[in-house]
């Protein structure tokens, strides 16, 4: 299936959950929020969240900034 | 008189929305040549508030380290910012994503109008506000130097307002103490300038009028030297509170001689 991760298409496996995919890309979990579809999924609540082709996915941290 | 003056410093306290804070100074982490120069400055300057963006993972950069390597929650209250919104709802959406970090309820809020000058937009900023606040955050709001606009931002709950000294970024200082005066004069809220201080001066002049703190990022970080900056910056502060607190002479035409007249 294909995701629409920060704006840029990537193919996964089905069905894949979102903790899954966050591991898979290597990003650092911990500091990490991550947006389905412009919902925000809290931490607790990505394992249990299953990803559907064309989602849309937003992984964001902080960076500097004034 | 130095125990004195210390016991002073650390009495001077002051609160944002219940939590209390002794340093009168807010640091943003941008623009810095390294993260290290970043933490060094930080340390230096004696923050306690430091602004933070969101932005999305570079994903072909995964791993790398990233700001919060550099900054730690613990010791700082991390303030992030909703820089970069121009609608009331990207930066709701922000501040959203802010707090789903789990680490701080803190948002500074602001609502650009144009790019040029970054000036806030007035009626957007107030309504991001008002919802923001509604949702339990701690809502500390850069807006102009616009008395009624200060007011306004009380009213629908701010827990700080800070109105811009000049644009962002632009290093002129505070270009109307004047309207600064009015804002501290209307408002109960603690006030801050946010934005446009380009020396140790401009900071020492702006805590002079009594504002409660002041906020910078570029004239630490784009400093020809950042680390002697934030050192500068924190004695700025410290030096303008201190003179706020005791008082200036008032300004007189004429010459007032410091000598006893002449009795011989």
């Amino acid at each position: 299936m294909k995701l629409l991760i920060n704006g840029e298409n990537k193919d996964f496996t089905d069905g894949i959950s979102l903790e899954e995919l966050i591991r898979q890309l290597g990003v650092r979990k911990e500091t990490v929020v991550a947006e389905v579809n412009r919902r925000i999924i809290q931490n607790e609540q990505r394992a249990e969240c299953k990803l559907a082709d064309g989602d849309q996915i937003e992984l964001i941290q902080f960076v500097g900034g004034g | 008189m130095t125990a004195t003056i210390e016991k002073i410093k650390s009495e001077d306290t002051y609160q944002i929305n219940g939590k209390t804070f002794t340093s009168r100074l807010l640091v943003g982490t941008g623009k810095y040549a390294t993260n290290e120069l970043m933490g060094q400055c930080l340390e230096a300057s004696g923050t306690q508030i430091v602004t933070v963006a969101l932005r999305r993972v570079n994903l072909d950069n995964k791993g790398e380290k990233t700001l919060l390597d550099f900054i730690d929650p613990k010791k700082f209250t991390l303030l992030p910012n909703t820089a970069g919104c121009y609608s009331a709802e990207e930066a709701i959406r922000v501040a959203h994503l802010a707090r789903a970090t789990g680490i701080s309820d803190f948002v500074k809020l602001e609502v650009l109008y144009d790019e040029k000058t970054l000036l806030p937009d007035p009626i957007a900023t107030l309504e991001a506000t008002k919802t923001l606040v509604k949702e339990g955050f701690t809502v500390m709001t850069y807006t102009s130097d616009d008395p009624v606009m200060a007011q306004k931002l009380e009213q629908v709950g701010a827990h700080a307002v800070m109105p811009a000294g000049s644009p962002i970024g632009s290093g002129q200082g505070v270009l109307n103490p004047n309207n600064i005066r009015i804002i501290l004069e209307k408002l109960k809220c603690p006030v801050l300038i946010d934005a446009g201080v380009g020396s140790a001066s401009d900071v020492a002049v702006a805590m002079e009028l009594g504002v409660v703190a002041v906020l910078l990022n570029t004239a630490i970080a784009h400093a020809k030297d950042p680390l002697k900056m934030a050192h500068a910056m924190r004695h700025a502060t410290e030096a303008g509170r201190l003179s706020y607190l005791a008082g200036r002479i008032p300004k007189k035409l004429y010459a007032q001689a410091s000598t006893p007249i002449k009795d011989f």
